[in-house]
């Protein structure tokens, strides 16, 4: 079965798929990593105030999708960071509970590395199903940015406005 | 304007929080490291800072923030700054701040009195940075300054109200088109004149050279774009009211309006607030006053913050985790149930840093072991290079690196986070006479070896002669260590795990019809050598110095130990788990043989000229002369005293363990003076 997606697709679909965040204020980029087309990633960030234990901090978190060059589907990664650009760890991110899997789960689906589009750690959702999983909604036809966003959602504590015509 | 409720308070401006980007700090680090290097002059980065509605007053650095063009933000406003880098953390301590606050200040402060920032007004915003980078440790210590004259104080005569209490609608589309339209210099500071119900948006330069002064200083509004979203104005607006004071005189003793523009992210101004600011008559001018603007710390001080990237930065860290990952997809893709933390904390011992030592460490550092230890009294020679993984021919120059030392050295080079280390030390060895003159030096290389095998938890046997594996396999039994024995003969080789110390010691005869052992119960090396009376013909093949065997050898055995000792790890019942006679009908009838990779045999002989490979189990022999009870036992009573009288005579172990028809001491000059003629045939 090959349900692989063209890069081609991935970029228009992300062009598409900005236009509509645009539209409903959303808050996500497209942004090309200099002349190579397959770098392109899509980008969002913001601000999340984060309180335990009666200390509140001001954390950011930045969501990049990105197009996964071997395995030719859409990837998700992220980061997270205090004001200093110190990342959060995994085991951070997994108590604060910014990922809702559960524990058992959560380092197979998440992993630091070194990110393919800026050589810096990131955390990297895998993509090991995502083909199997997009080829099932193939044919819905509806931006596949948006299906690939549907898929991750559940794990990702990140809004996904019903307005892109989920 | 002045009832109960309006009371007049000095104004408090909302401090920017810094806030950066972890790219910063690779930026700055690729940039001090490549171009910089010692030089000290301060470099131009920008900064920006957004006046979203949601967002409260962050201002933000990046990766970019050294671009020579900035990168623009829906909604952000970018500032030209100075990032000032130290090279040693004493000149990052010991220069004055408050002088070095006021000396941007007074540049600041001149530039300004030209004037020319009425045509661009952008340029009153400015912010720089003091840092040291600790590119070590990957420690950044950095303090951000947002430099402003501490005069004039004004006042404001009621707290901030939204501007919908003093715009229409239409009023504020007309503020949200104008804005839009303007350049992006003039956006961060301008002027609205309010006349009846339209407003006009006009520049600084506009309204301050051009607009007639007929107009009702009520009718005027200051706008800036304001980074707080709350009840206070932001920091922006402290240096603009002193350039509008010095600028114009006039407005001493006025109220002014101000407008702290803040957006909505499609562009909506109405969250916008508006300040009543009242300058008092005998307001302090800007001129002499001191420069303010450090940023406080986490701790609410004025002092600098530290970033520790090493986790991100460090190439050391990086290797780590990511060799790390390898092991880890294992377990996520695979095999769930692998432990991983197992192999980083076993502390492995490598006795021989030869063709097998080398090829051993690789593996445990694949496996990813962290802790790996040789120990080896050679040097590396010309010849070893191309067998012996670690080394590479400056290891043999000048009479040769010791090999122990070597190998640690080299280990550390493929993956700097290992614990590693070289132990020059020989073994010695039963039936090798020790005179007095060697006493003292041979006592102390039996308490080096003792507390190498103490320290760790598992003792690899790769030597070349069979003498020299009695030491270690008599204290690795005693300290109770797994003992992971290879030997290598020209085309054949032996890997075996020894029997567990711990186990039960029923050996031998319980186990005449038994399809298993259990992993207490497995005979050591030598146990193997008597107990099956005529294999020693094919024993006789094993424990060839290294360069007369095929050159395949090492990495197959070396390869197979440690995939043994991986599976002992892995195995519920660790050492003690059983090893099945015949592993090809494994399976219902013996209990716990599977660990998580499976069974673990005893041994592995394998045969390069068939390509054949053969699992023999064998139990432990109560008359060994290395692993049986009564040695042991004479160890345990006697120490080093023993030991010297082994290595004195080969006999002692025969006496000792009633072990008349097996001499060892015979059989060692036998392999020692083996020919190409006694060399294996047909029956192995
Ligand atoms: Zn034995």
């Amino acid at each position: 079965m090959n349900s692989a997606i063209e890069l081609e697709e991935f970029l228009h679909a992300a062009q598409e798929f900005v236009k509509k965040s645009d539209e409903i204020g959303d808050g996500w980029s497209i942004k090309e990593c200099g002349d190579d087309k397959s770098k392109t990633f899509l980008k969002k960030d913001l601000y999340v105030e984060h309180t335990d234990d009666n200390n509140s901090i001001l954390l950011k978190m930045e969501y990049i999708i990105f197009y996964n060059l071997s395995y030719g589907v859409p990837a998700f990664s992220f980061n997270i960071w205090n004001s200093s650009g110190t990342l959060l760890s995994l085991e951070d991110v997994r108590k604060m509970s910014f990922i809702q899997i559960s524990q058992k789960d959560f380092y197979s689906v998440i992993t630091q590395q070194e990110h393919p589009v800026f050589q810096r750690p990131y955390f990297i959702v895998h993509p090991c199903h995502t083909e199997e999983l997009l080829a099932t909604f193939k044919n819905k036809s509806q931006n596949i940015i948006v299906t690939f966003l549907g898929l991750i959602t559940p794990l990702v504590k990140l809004d996904l406005p019903l307005k892109y015509g989920l | 304007m002045s009832d109960a409720d309006n009371r007049e308070e000095i104004i408090q401006y909302v401090p920017f929080i810094s806030f950066v980007h972890p790219s910063f700090w690779h930026t700055l680090t690729e940039i001090k490291l490549n171009i910089d290097k010692l030089n000290e002059t301060s470099k131009p980065i920008y900064g920006r800072f957004t006046y979203r509605d949601d967002i409260g007053a962050v201002f933000e650095v990046d990766g970019t923030s050294f671009n020579k063009v900035p990168e623009t933000e829906h909604l952000y406003t970018s500032v030209k700054g100075t990032i000032i880098n130290k090279n040693t953390v004493e000149e990052f301590k010991s220069i004055d701040k408050a002088a070095l606050l006021n000396s941007v200040g007074k540049t600041i402060w001149e530039n300004l009195k030209e004037g020319t920032w009425i045509d661009k007004p952008s340029s009153l915003l400015n912010f720089f940075i003091f840092s040291f980078a600790d590119l070590k440790k990957f420690h950044y210590f950095y303090w951000f300054a947002f430099p402003a004259p501490s005069q004039p104080t004004v006042y404001l005569t009621r707290k901030g109200s939204c501007i919908t209490s003093a715009f229409t609608n239409k009023q504020l589309e007309d503020l949200a088109q104008s804005y839009k339209a303007l350049d992006d210099e003039q956006k961060c500071f301008f002027s609205i004149i309010k006349e009846n119900d339209t407003i006009q948006v006009q520049t600084l330069a506009q309204f301050l050279r051009q607009t007639e002064c007929h107009l009702a200083i009520n009718a005027v509004y200051f706008v800036f774009q304001d980074p707080s979203n709350g009840v206070n104005p932001g920091w922006a607006l402290r240096v603009f009211l002193a350039a509008l004071l010095d600028y114009c005189p006039t407005l001493i003793g006025c109220n002014i309006n101000v407008i702290g523009l803040r957006c909505n992210i499609f562009g909506g101004v109405e969250n916008s607030c508006i300040f009543s600011v009242k300058i008092p008559v005998d307001v302090t001018k800007s001129d002499a006053a001191g420069w303010v603007g450090w940023e406080r710390n986490d701790k609410g001080n004025f002092g600098p913050k530290l970033a520790n990237m090493s986790a991100s930065l460090d190439p050391v860290v990086l290797a780590d985790t990511s060799s790390d990952l390898n092991i880890k997809l294992m377990k996520w893709r695979l095999v769930p149930d692998i432990d991983i933390e197992v192999m980083k904390k076993t502390k492995c011992l490598l006795l021989g840093a030869g063709t097998l030592g080398c090829q051993v460490a690789r593996d445990l550092l694949a496996w990813g072991f962290r802790h790996i230890t040789f120990l080896d009294n050679g040097k590396v020679s010309y010849s070893n290079p191309t067998r012996q993984v670690l080394y590479t021919h400056e290891d043999c120059l000048n009479g040769g690196k010791k090999k122990a030392e070597a190998a640690a050295d080299n280990l550390r080079r493929i993956l700097p986070s290992v614990v590693t280390k070289g132990i020059v030390a020989h073994i010695p060895m039963p039936g090798h006479p020790v005179g007095e003159s060697l006493r003292e030096e041979t006592l102390r290389n039996i308490k080096i070896i003792t507390e190498a095998i103490e320290e760790h938890d598992v003792i690899f046997l790769l030597l070349d002669s069979r003498e020299a594996r009695w030491l270690p396999t008599a204290l690795g039994a005693s300290y109770k260590k797994i003992v992971i024995n290879a030997a290598l003969g020209f085309d054949s080789y032996v890997v075996m795990r020894h029997g567990a110390a711990d186990g039960s010691s029923t050996a031998g005869s319980a186990y005449t019809n038994a399809k298993w052992i259990s992993g207490g119960d497995l005979g050591c090396y030598f146990c193997n050598d008597v107990t099956v009376p005529g294999n020693s013909l094919q024993d006789r093949t094993l424990d060839q110095q290294c360069t007369v065997t095929r050159p395949g050898l090492a990495a197959i055995a070396g390869a197979l130990a440690v995939e043994i000792l991986v599976a002992i790890l892995q195995h519920p019942q660790r050492e003690l788990a059983p090893a099945p006679y015949n592993l090809s009908d494994e399976g219902e009838s013996i209990p716990g043989l599977e660990g998580v990779l499976g069974p673990v045999p005893h041994a592995i002989r394998g045969f390069l000229h068939s390509y054949q490979t053969m699992l023999p189990t064998c139990p432990k022999f109560n008359q060994c002369v290395a692993c049986s009870v009564i040695i042991l036992n004479n160890y345990m009573a006697e120490g080093s005293e023993f030991l010297l009288k082994v290595f004195n005579s080969g006999k002692y172990l025969d006496d000792l363990t009633g072990l008349s028809q097996w001499r060892l001491n015979a059989e060692m000059t036998e392999v020692l003076t083996l020919t190409d003629d006694d060399e294996e045939t047909s029956d192995i």
